[in-house]
């Protein structure tokens, strides 16, 4: 069972700009990725959204599969940066394995 | 795929330690001037980023990486950070072939080249021209980045660097856009190709430009090596994905998971070959990655270079 942890957007904010509330997940991130993987990167920022800090923990490997292309956030038609978020979460996750 | 946590630990010992990704110290990896006459004052710094000169440890650590990814060879990395920077740098680059570590200078003389023919008034100090620490930004290790970063740009402003020249796209961004807003020390920064003014006699050739995505996307600057290319008679193929739209070479996943950047690296590289025309990049990563793919690839400074 996943837990949803609701100050998880505020925990995020030392790590990046908070966009990801601005993603009404249309799928365009996803949908032009090069890595066409499991819904990458629309099913990360859902996470952020709703909190699923555990979520994104237990899949935080995939994060590292990410290109840094920029194709997700040129296309992004909310300005949500998708790719800023991915980055985000990489450095929330670096800093919390270096705390464990 | 490897543990992220593996490899990003191990880079960011490697630049703490040794400031290179690989552990490499920098008077075994920055030879290419040695053998050239550059000017030691100039209105612009020519910094290389070291990036043209990390590609042959590149392949070679990359070569290593592929033979144990998914194998159990691969959860010894994470003993790694227990090995001194310097001795498993030096020993890449024992193992690094010394024709490679030549070609990869070969480039960086031809930018210089260019730009003296352009008339640029530049300078190249080995002593200031230090890798930019780009990989642990993109790795997501802010701490180290920022860390690296400041070391970078305080030696520079000490200095008294103003205008700075870059020759590849990921130090040109993390110079122009990064050490801004991370480092609080800012410069002018140009990359090479916008500073050159050349011309020849219509060369009648057509040439595939690959755009990478820091210059393509990120930077907006994909149409200024097409102006060179078009003021020497080069006409350049149009294919799918290109300028801003442009697709990745694979190359940044190449640590982390050598099966996936090859597998990007072969979509691109079948775009590419399309026109059947010969392929040119201007980025060290997409160079080299590509170069895997078998594709006729080189590098923009060495068509340049032959056409002037």
């Amino acid at each position: 069972m996943s837990s949803v942890n609701l100050d998880f957007a505020e925990e995020l904010k030392e790590y990046s700009e908070d966009t990801a509330l601005e993603c009404f997940n249309c799928g365009t991130c996803a949908a032009i990725c090069p890595l066409v993987h499991d819904n990458f990167p629309r099913r990360m920022i859902r996470y952020v959204q709703i909190g699923a800090r555990d979520k994104i923990l237990e899949n935080s490997d995939e994060l590292w599969r990410c290109l840094h292309c920029g194709l997700c956030t040129h296309t992004c038609p909310r300005e949500a940066d998708p790719g800023e978020i991915i980055l985000g979460l990489k450095r929330f996750v670096v800093a919390n394995f270096r705390r464990s | 795929m490897f543990n992220p946590r593996d490899i990003i630990e191990t880079l960011a010992n490697n630049v703490k330690q040794t400031a290179s990704p690989f552990g490499i110290p920098k008077f075994m990896v920055n030879k290419w001037y040695k053998d050239i006459n550059l000017p030691k004052e100039g209105e612009y710094l020519l910094l290389t980023g070291l990036m043209y000169q990390f590609t042959p440890f590149i392949e070679k650590s990359t070569q290593y990486l592929e033979k144990y990814e998914g194998t159990k060879m691969a959860g010894l990395l994470k003993y790694a950070k227990y090995v001194p920077s310097y001795i498993s740098g030096i020993g890449l680059a024992m193992m690094t072939s010394r024709k490679e570590k030549k070609n990869a200078g070969q480039a960086l003389k031809n930018i210089a080249s260019l730009l003296k023919k352009s008339k640029v008034d530049f300078a190249y100090r080995p002593d200031l021209d230090n890798y930019s620490g780009i990989l642990l930004y993109d790795m997501g290790d802010q701490k180290g980045f920022v860390a690296h970063a400041k070391k970078v740009a305080k030696k520079l402003q000490d200095a008294g660097i103003k205008k700075i020249i870059t020759v590849d796209p990921h130090t040109a961004y993390a110079l122009k856009e990064l050490f801004p807003k991370y480092t609080g020390i800012s410069f002018e920064v140009k990359s090479y190709f916008e500073l050159l003014d050349l011309e020849s006699k219509d060369c009648g050739i057509e040439v595939t430009l690959h755009d990478p995505c820091f210059f393509g996307r990120y930077l907006e600057l994909s149409d200024v090596p097409r102006k060179v290319l078009t003021n020497l008679g080069i006409s350049v193929s149009k294919i799918r994905n290109q300028g801003e739209f442009t697709s990745c070479c694979g190359g940044p996943a190449e640590s982390i998971s050598p099966s996936l950047s090859n597998e990007i690296m072969e979509k691109r590289a079948k775009e590419l070959k399309e026109p059947g025309k010969p392929i040119i990049a201007y980025c060290p990563i997409c160079l080299g990655n590509l170069k895997k793919s078998g594709a006729n690839v080189e590098d923009l400074s060495t068509l340049l270079v032959r056409h002037i």
